[in-house]
């Protein structure tokens, strides 16, 4: 077996052990090794990236590249057969582009780290362990182990923004804990749900004694084990439960006669169980995402974390909730992902021009970034829940490309803050004249989100609204209107970024009288031009070269739309009768 | 007439060494019994002695009678499925709650060697009686484990209950522990009325105290139902008063502001868990489904307490401002969440139960463990003590996060894996007989979950997140802080190899 991806999980966590027996004073020393980690994982993510044959996949249930699969917990519940908990890791084009950017962000937050002063070895060990999560969760195949990751990103985090965020650092803090928390419980309830309804067909092979323990089962046997599923002919004790999210994707895998199964026929609210299951785990990761109504926690985590916290908040936190969308909810429930089209896609429109119209009221330059980041997360659920290739392309290319430009964004910002300890729009004037080269470097940042041609922002815009507008034709999702409105979105992002640069960066040189005491205005460091310079040539190159991130994508995506859509319509015709009784 | 006198006496023989018979047979069951009896006899008369040197040694005496019961009980295989005539029952069951007792008895003595509030009190005032009375406490527990005739289980209810009285009260010269045991004594006695004039209903109307029979459920099938239900309500309010469930809960939060931690601890557990184990077996009975339905009544009441306690212990924990207060209010959401494992019919629930309830014992022990240094060595009274107190205790402030994490039922400690067997199992149960009590209580308990995390989080709040003057750090002894490792690392272990834990338990049980 390969080890790749266990060593991408496990490198940062190896970088904690090592940080946890250096003394407290050798702090440059924890730093080193912080750095050390995240630069080796980043390797081995480069590495992986480059490896990946976008080509071979078959389509979205096989065709995980360099799996590992190891047996991890398993019991018998009396009657009920046995449960079975696997380390299950592999990478596919869904998470490739999450994981090289988790690598890549991961890095910069540690430069972007360097001046922390206060507690460094606890901050720096939460920092490795959040890495460790995050980088698990792209990588976990097996619901539990995701579960695993989702929930320990939180802990690590509370912290990080807790003790070393701003002045409402406690009350920001909390609420993101509690939020997530509330979220993930959602998804714990249908992940019991759905673990008690699916089965393994290849371990239950084995339990039946029709297989061999350690010989790969063949098509036909598996195929041969799902039929005898939905005749009943498997005995109770014989079936072996499982959490592998490949296995929660066929239907042929759910036991008849389980709650979540097509054929339940059960009911709550007037709607199919499975229809309530899929809008609790979708309620779940939406508030990660974050989309509006469920984003409040967003402004104030970013305004009160600090800046690092804040990149990494943004440009890797932020996405598993559309990684967890797009890898769990949507294939293990597509006849609700295709019911429901409209109502995500409404969603996503609404966070753009509502996050829009909010960036475009603050005053703080932070919020305006948290903001933006909620109207552009908005794409990715409206690519996603068009259903169609270049949507959901385009959604993980808003992912990847918002990853770095948000990264940028977020740096930018603290730049300031370091310097003047205030970052109020209105209290700056002609930046540009005292700043040049940051001014610069802004420019980019707020001209690659706002979707200039030539940065990734405008491929992954163009993907998601070419797929929006075919969807009604091509796949029958989502009204047309959405897609006209969502070019609004656009068009709000470029005025209040325009309007932000004009306030501050443009005219004469002017800072607010109080600030002018403490503030320092110099350009940039050295540090920081390694952090932006970096993050700056990556939007312009997935902007000019697309392919380079859409090769890896392009035949997983096929993969899952096709196994949508398909899967997805026959499982409505079945509910229909539930639907219209 | 002589002649029938002596045939009267001949049959009275009979029938004597016939019981004789069986009282020998099955002695052999009660051997852990009779041997917490023989340590409790010893360490009351040992504490006659005035000697300092033997006075030292009581704490020592009980933990090798715990111990010894502990090692009995592990690896005595043939204590399983033997009857005690009819009142008690060693099976796997009665055994794994044994080890977890005992466990439960070595913890709080290992706790009570680490307060200095009983440590350090005038030597011969009471020191064999305290450890003496964890033995009896301990001895109860086991019967209320093993009970199976309804009288059985008040005696043994009795028993932990004295001893419990008494322990409260260890440090009477404190106002506080007076007025706690107070209210332990009222609540407890009238409690204990209670349950056994709802026993005496039921023996009214079934003729035995045996409720593991089936011919027990039978004739209470055809009795009123009025009365069944109301029978059931009030011996219930005795177990729900032992496992501090809603609405008997109101001991709850005094008895354990007023007792000295170690028992604190224990009242957390022992009780809570026998009381449980007691409940188990009177439900048992249901998983017949011709008997759940008839009894649905019973049913929905049990479902409402367990829905009532959740609710009630993780809100009103809320408000706490005292970390006893809260780890008490804690402790009734903990009988929520065992209530409502039981009620899941149909799904086998024995294992998780005992699962959880062992999970429970190691984060509960962990968490008082840390409060009492916290009280006798910082003087930590309120929950704003804390304040800050984190960089100054790391490595005692990182154990506090675990435990109360595991409290909490997050990944990746024993605490998530407690609770998503339980949920299992409820969804498992609502799956196979579809009532919406269960899809209720399913939803509520884990919702409930981001509730818990509100309040459990205070004190890692305190400790981390708030500032304080100082940096300086404090002193923590090297056992007290192997005592937390202790305690902590099943907490690890049980998360990521369940597998280990459950496969035992259901070596046991089979």
């Amino acid at each position: 077996m390969n080890y790749t991806l266990s060593s991408l999980i496990f490198l940062p966590l190896l970088a904690a052990l090592v940080v946890l027996l250096l003394p407290t004073r050798m702090q440059q020393g924890i730093k080193a090794v912080t750095l050390g980690g995240t630069i080796l994982q980043l390797a081995v993510a480069v590495w992986l990236y480059l490896s990946f044959d976008g080509a071979s996949m078959a389509n979205g249930q096989t065709g995980y590249q360099l799996v590992e699969k190891l047996d991890w917990i398993g019991f018998s519940l009396g009657n009920l057969g046995r449960f079975q908990i696997e380390y299950f890791v592999g990478v596919d084009g869904v998470s490739i582009g999450m994981v090289l950017l988790t690598g890549i962000v991961g890095v910069i937050g540690v430069i972007s780290s360097w001046t922390i002063t206060k507690n460094v070895k606890g901050y720096f060990l939460l920092y490795l362990l959040l890495m460790t999560s995050v980088m698990g969760c792209f990588l976990a195949l097996d619901f539990f182990l995701f579960y695993l990751f989702f929930e320990f990103m939180l802990l690590p985090m509370y912290f990080l923004i807790g003790i070393w965020g701003g002045p409402k650092r406690e009350y920001a803090a909390l609420k993101f804990f509690i939020y997530t928390l509330i979220g993930s419980l959602f998804i714990l309830v249908v992940m019991i749900g759905l673990y008690t309804s699916v089965i393994d067909p290849e371990a239950t092979a084995q339990q039946m004694g029709l297989l061999g323990q350690d010989v790969p089962a063949s098509l036909d046997l598996i195929r041969q084990v799902q039929q005898m599923l939905q005749q009943g002919t498997i005995a109770e004790a014989d079936m072996v439960r499982t959490f592998s999210i490949p296995a929660m994707m066929e239907p042929a895998n759910f036991i008849p006669g389980s709650l979540l199964h097509v054929f339940s026929g059960v009911t709550l609210f007037d709607l199919p169980l499975r229809f309530v299951a899929f809008l609790l785990v979708l309620a779940g990761f939406l508030i990660k995402v974050p989309s509006v109504p469920v984003h409040t926690w967003l402004p104030d985590a970013h305004v009160e974390a600090p800046t690092p916290i804040s990149v990494l908040l943004a440009a890797i936190l932020l996405k598993v909730g559309g990684y967890g969308l797009i890898r769990i909810v949507y294939p293990v429930f597509p006849d609700a992902g295709a019911y429901f089209s409209t109502f995500v896609g409404g969603l996503g429109v609404l966070s753009i021009i509502y996050g829009a119209l909010c960036a475009l009221a603050m005053n703080d330059l932070k919020k305006l970034i948290a903001y933006s980041s909620v109207s552009h997360m908005g794409f990715v659920l409206l690519g996603l829940a068009s259903l169609t290739n270049e949507g959901v392309n385009g959604a993980i290319y808003m992912m990847f490309s918002h990853g770095l430009i948000s990264a940028m964004l977020f740096l930018v910002v603290g730049v300031i803050y370091d310097r003047a300890h205030d970052r109020m729009i209105l209290n700056f004037r002609g930046l540009a004249r005292r700043m040049p080269a940051y001014t610069a470097f802004v420019v980019v940042a707020f001209f690659a989100s706002l979707g200039l041609p030539g940065f990734s922002g405008f491929i992954a815009e163009l993907l998601v609204l070419l797929g929006s507008f075919s969807a009604p034709e091509s796949t029958g999702m989502l009204p047309r209107w959405m897609a006209v409105v969502a070019v609004i979105g656009l068009l709000l992002s470029a005025a209040y970024y325009l309007w932000a640069l004009q306030r501050m960066f443009f005219g004469k040189y002017w800072i607010f009288p109080e600030l002018r005491e403490k503030a320092i205005i110099s350009d940039l460091t050295k540090r920081e031009y390694l952090m932006l310079v970096p993050l700056a040539i990556l939007a312009l190159v997935f902007g000019i070269f697309p392919h380079l991130l859409l090769d890896k994508t392009g035949m997983s995506v096929t993969g899952f739309t096709e196994l949508v859509l398909r899967n997805g319509q026959e499982q409505l015709n079945i509910l229909q009768a539930i639907l219209h009784k | 007439m002589t002649y029938t006198l002596y045939r009267h006496v001949e049959e009275q023989a009979a029938y004597l060494t016939q019981a004789i018979d069986s009282i020998l047979a099955g002695a052999g069951s009660l051997l852990p019994e009779l041997l917490l009896a023989i340590f409790f006899l010893l360490l009351v008369t040992l504490d006659l002695f005035k000697s300092k040197t033997i006075k030292r040694l009581l704490p020592w005496v009980a933990l090798t009678g715990l111990f010894s019961v502990l090692v009995l009980l592990v690896l005595d295989r043939h204590l399983a499925e033997v009857q005690f005539l009819n009142l008690l029952r060693s099976d796997g069951i009665a055994r794994y709650a044994g080890i977890l007792f005992s466990l439960t008895g070595i913890f709080t003595i290992l706790l009570s060697l680490q307060n200095p509030k009983i440590e350090k009190r005038k030597q011969g005032e009471g020191r064999g009686e305290y450890y003496a009375l964890i033995l009896m406490l301990v001895l109860g527990l086991n019967l209320m484990a093993k009970s199976v005739n309804l009288l059985m289980v008040f005696l043994a209810i009795e028993v932990v209950s004295i001893a419990s009285y008494i322990l409260t009260l260890t440090l009477k010269e404190e106002k506080r522990a007076v007025e706690a045991g107070l209210k332990y004594v009222l609540y407890g006695t009238l409690s204990a009325g209670v349950m056994l004039y709802g026993m005496s209903f039921f023996y009214g109307l079934t003729g035995s105290l045996d409720y593991t029979l089936v011919s027990f459920w039978r004739s209470l099938l055809d009795a009123s139902p009025l009365m069944v239900t109301v029978a059931a309500i009030l011996v219930f309010a005795g177990f729900l008063f032992k496992i501090s469930a809603a609405p008997f809960h109101f001991w709850t939060p005094d008895v354990y502001q007023g007792a000295p931690m170690p028992i604190v601890a224990l009242f957390s557990t022992g009780p809570k868990m026998a009381g449980i184990i007691v409940i188990l077996r009177f439900v048992a009975a249901f998983a017949d489904p011709t008997i759940a339905n008839a009894f649905s009544d019973v049913q929905l009441f049990l479902g409402i307490a367990a829905l009532v306690t959740l609710a009630v212990g993780n809100f009103t924990a809320l408000w706490q401002r005292t970390p006893r207060r809260l780890m008490a209010f804690s402790s009734v959401s903990h009988a929520g969440f065992l209530l409502m494992a039981l009620l899941a019919f149909g799904s086998d629930y024995t294992v998780s139960v005992l699962f959880y309830m062992t999970v429970l014992l190691f984060m509960n022990f962990g968490m008082f463990l840390f409060l009492q240094m916290a009280e006798d060595n910082w003087q930590v009274r309120t929950l704003e003590d804390f304040q800050g107190m984190g960089p100054r205790i790391p490595f005692a402030g990182i154990m506090a996060l675990l435990f109360l994490l595991s409290l909490t039922g997050l990944p990746p400690l024993a605490g998530f894996m407690g609770k998503l067997l339980v949920f299992s199992n409820v969804w498992e149960a609502y799956t196979a007989t579809g009532q919406t009590l269960l899809l209720v209580l399913l939803v509520v308990g884990i919702l409930l979950t981001g509730v818990a995390l509100f309040y459990y989080i205070k004190i890692p709040y305190y400790l981390f997140l708030k500032r304080n003057q100082t940096d300086e750090n404090l002193v923590i002894s090297l056992s007290n802080k192997l005592l937390l490792v202790f305690f902590a690392l099943p907490l690890l272990v049980f998360f990521f190899k369940p597998d280990l834990l459950l496969h035992w338990i259901e070596k046991l049980l089979a």
